[in-house]
């Protein structure tokens, strides 16, 4: 599309340009045009920054209010009151976090080495993989785009009703299997982007000293690729603290500790569900919601600090 | 450098093998370990008298396993074969994890198990237990992890190992990158299946087009309707507010971020829209809930509950914000730079470059970006529950104005399963079942289409 259809723009603007020429107004106009035009994204700009300062802000600000030891050491105690504190959803959410990551790390990662380290050669190699690789990238581009409520649908359907043995039911269990599926697709893409970084000639100097391929990638490109693949995996993390549709049809929402991997839970961010929805304490909600954006704030900050550590690093290599 | 002589040349298996005296000591507690838990399979004494005569077949079998396989680990590390040292510590490994999980859960149900957390002492207290209790029944273990990893370089590996394992990870590999297809045809096959007692039962069309939700779970089954028109409204109409609303916000401020802010208030932009799209939706809905609300319930309308489509359009405007933002920002980055200089260079004024330029030349970027956005907005769960009002009939306008339409209640797809899921039962759970089949197809089709859009540009 390039060439033909941008010709005729351009040519318009040329147009307009002679006819500047004739009429000095116009370029008057011209400039106008643009002072207005570069308003409005100013304000689109601001607003949108603005937006999330009101938010931020007055979820913090009005959070904090009813933040205290107290608060952070008593678990709520259930029921419409919505009295208690939170201490046990932070528990329960550190557990989804390992649980679902220990489940997707592996998966997620393994996937993107065989989809950057070998899926080249694989699909010179044999008409059948190039197609079923094919697959697999087009599987990994639609997980990437499944709405949260659906994951919900799915481990519901298979993790806490058909797997009921295995999992206990409603369980950390059956919610990190969910939202594993769901951060899978996450650690994928940024494993394979942080894989792709790491220049050509490490892998060929690996190779050319007698390392096999699997040599080579374990000692050479994995840790190459680590600061990158680590901030992936903050992502992800966020992205489970985040999470409550999954959550709220598969973990059963017991406030209580949870005692092991098969009894049910409540993480933080459902508890501000439940707390908003089910009760009227809505000064509690806002402050587990504080102590969540706060988590969130936290992580964003580790995946500012990695990738610019990152990118540092590549910098400097192909250089 | 002759020291260096006999390590370049790994793959010949000498006699003289110098095997350390803690691989030695582990090869045979491993072995004799082996052994005496396969007799105390074997001469255990049963509980029932009668059962001593005849041995079941599968102690036997097991015992045999056993001692096989704690002959075959003890060879292997007798040799110093690197694959069996590798194989023990990923085992030991595993059971270490498990245990440790055991130990963490323990830990943390004192702690945290009451109503309230025992005080500092008793967390010290517990911690110190917890952490002697790992020492005391790990020690053996650790121990053995230990001296394995110590000894590396006294193990070798031959050149026809390090091949099957280059192959044999190969498999390993494709399986994973095979995972995501998988789930997503795991989707697929458990919501249809869970939703086709509905299909068969109510109907396709019934169900799309209908216009009343009257599930079985609540009135009893016999008047049951399952009519999802009123929620595919719901989510159409939040998502075109969403879009009204949003998409000046989202694609000026990607043209703000790409042509017209200077350096620094990039720097401080970019956090910020990253943060907006970290923020749980539960936070946004809150915030709907709070302040949103009763800022709408001042407009003065009859019936207005300040919960509605409005204050759903609002929440989602923000929250599709960065997703939009970012994606339209790549697609006009990735416009060459000639365009814009050969166009600046003709005399044109910034913004003619960028009106008739650049955003021509990234316009299927920024379409996609769009679709993304809907797509984004049509998923949506849990911030909209929380603010639309979730009313199950039909969205109308609450007076003979129009645009009081966004001022009414609503429900959509999304929120439809949330709010009924957990106690639906028979048809009602499984039509909810075929509305995230409807969900998943209407957004894998948004999807598709701007994958398709971004690949055209990519290729042009």
């Amino acid at each position: 599309m390039s060439g033909k259809e941008l010709s005729t723009p351009i040519a318009e603007v040329m147009m307009e340009d002679l006819t500047v020429r004739r009429d000095s107004g116009n370029l008057a106009r011209c400039k106008l045009g643009q002072v207005v035009a570069f308003g409005v994204f100013w304000l689109a700009g601001l607003l949108a920054v603005a937006a999330l300062l009101w938010i931020v802000g007055y979820v913090l600000v009005e959070g904090f209010q009813v933040i205290d030891i107290e608060f952070l050491t008593t678990r709520p105690r259930g029921g419409v009151s919505g009295e208690g504190g939170m201490s046990t959803t932070i528990v329960t959410t550190l557990y989804l976090v390992i649980f679902t990551m220990f489940l997707a790390t592996p998966i997620g990662v393994g996937a993107a080495i065989y989809l950057t380290e070998y899926a080249v050669d694989a699909a010179r190699r044999s008409k059948v993989l190039a197609r079923l690789i094919q697959i697999a990238r087009t599987g990994v581009e639609i997980l990437a785009g499944v709405p949260s409520i659906i994951y919900g649908l799915f481990g519901f359907a298979l993790f806490v009703v058909a797997m009921k043995n295995f999992t206990g039911g409603f369980s950390i269990l059956s919610a990190s299997l969910a939202g594993a599926c769901m951060v899978l697709p996450i650690i994928i893409r940024t494993s394979e982007e942080a894989l792709l970084a790491v220049p050509c000639s490490y892998r060929e100097g690996s190779l050319a000293l007698g390392a096999t391929k699997w040599q080579t990638i374990t000692q050479v490109v994995l840790p190459a690729a680590l600061p990158g693949i680590v901030t992936g995996l903050i992502l992800s993390v966020g992205r489970i603290v985040a999470e409550t549709a999954i959550f709220w049809v598969t973990i059963g929402g017991s406030y209580r500790l949870p005692t092991g991997v098969k009894s049910a839970g409540r993480p933080m961010a459902l508890h501000v569900y439940m707390l908003a929805t089910e009760t009227r304490a809505f000064e509690k909600a806002m402050g587990t919601a504080a102590i969540l954006i706060l988590t969130i704030v936290i992580l964003n900050l580790f995946i500012n600090l990695s990738s610019r550590y990152y990118s540092k690093q590549v910098m400097g290599r192909t250089q | 450098m002759t020291e260096q002589q006999p390590s370049s040349a790994p793959e010949v298996m000498t006699g003289d093998v110098r095997r350390p005296l803690i691989v030695t000591a582990i090869a045979l507690i491993w072995t004799l370990g082996a052994v005496a838990a396969a007799g105390l399979l074997l001469f255990r004494r049963p509980e029932e008298a009668d059962a001593v005569t005849t041995l079941p077949a599968t102690t036997v079998a097991a015992a045999v396993v056993v001692v096989g396989l704690g002959l075959l680990v003890g060879w292997g590390l007798w040799t110093l074969k690197n694959w069996t040292r590798t194989a023990m510590i990923g085992i030991l490994g595993l059971v270490g994890l498990y245990y440790g999980t055991l130990v963490v859960f323990d830990t943390f149900a004192q702690i945290f198990g009451g109503e309230h957390i025992v005080p500092l002492l008793e967390i010290l207290k517990n911690s110190g237990l917890a952490l002697l209790r790992v020492l005391a029944t790990g020690a053996v273990p650790l121990a053995l992890i230990y001296g394995l990893t110590r000894t590396e370089s006294h193990f070798r590996e031959t050149t026809r190992e390090r091949d099957v394992t280059n192959r044999s990870v190969w498999y390993v590999l494709i399986a994973a990158a095979l995972s995501a297809i998988i789930i997503v045809l795991l989707i697929i096959l458990f919501t249809s299946k869970e939703a086709w007692q509905a299909i068969t039962g109510v109907g396709i069309l019934e169900m799309i087009f209908g216009t009343i939700w009257r599930p079985g779970s609540i009135i009893g089954v016999e008047g049951a309707q399952y009519g999802m028109l009123p929620m595919i409204v719901g989510a159409l109409l939040s998502t075109f507010g969403a879009m009204v609303l949003g998409l000046p916000l989202s694609l000026g401020a990607a043209i703000l971020l790409t042509e017209v802010a200077p350096a620094w208030v990039r720097e401080l932009f970019q956090p910020a829209i990253e943060l907006l799209a970290g923020i749980p939706s539960v936070v946004y809905g809150l915030f709907g809930m709070v302040i949103l609300a009763p800022l709408i319930r001042k407009i003065p309308v009859q019936a207005n509950s300040g919960f509605g489509l409005l204050n759903a359009s609002i929440i989602l405007a923000i929250m599709i914000l960065p997703t939009v933002t970012n994606i339209a920002r790549d697609a006009i980055r990735t416009v060459p730079k000639a365009y814009k200089e050969g166009s600046l260079a003709l005399g044109t004024t910034h913004w003619q470059t960028i009106r008739q330029v650049i955003l021509p030349a990234a316009r299927s970027g920024i379409v996609a970006a769009v679709i993304l956005g809907i797509g984004r907005a049509l998923g949506e769960t849990m911030a909209l529950i929380m603010v639309i009002g979730n009313s199950i009939a039909m969205p109308r306008s609450l007076n003979d104005n129009p645009l009081t339409l966004f001022l009414g209640t609503a429900r959509t797809l999304t929120g439809n399963i949330a709010v009924e899921i957990n106690y639906a039962t028979g048809a009602h759970r499984s039509a909810l079942f075929f509305s995230g089949v409807l969900l998943f197809f209407m957004i894998l089709a948004v999807n598709s289409l701007a994958r398709y859009l971004t690949r055209e540009r990519l290729a042009s």
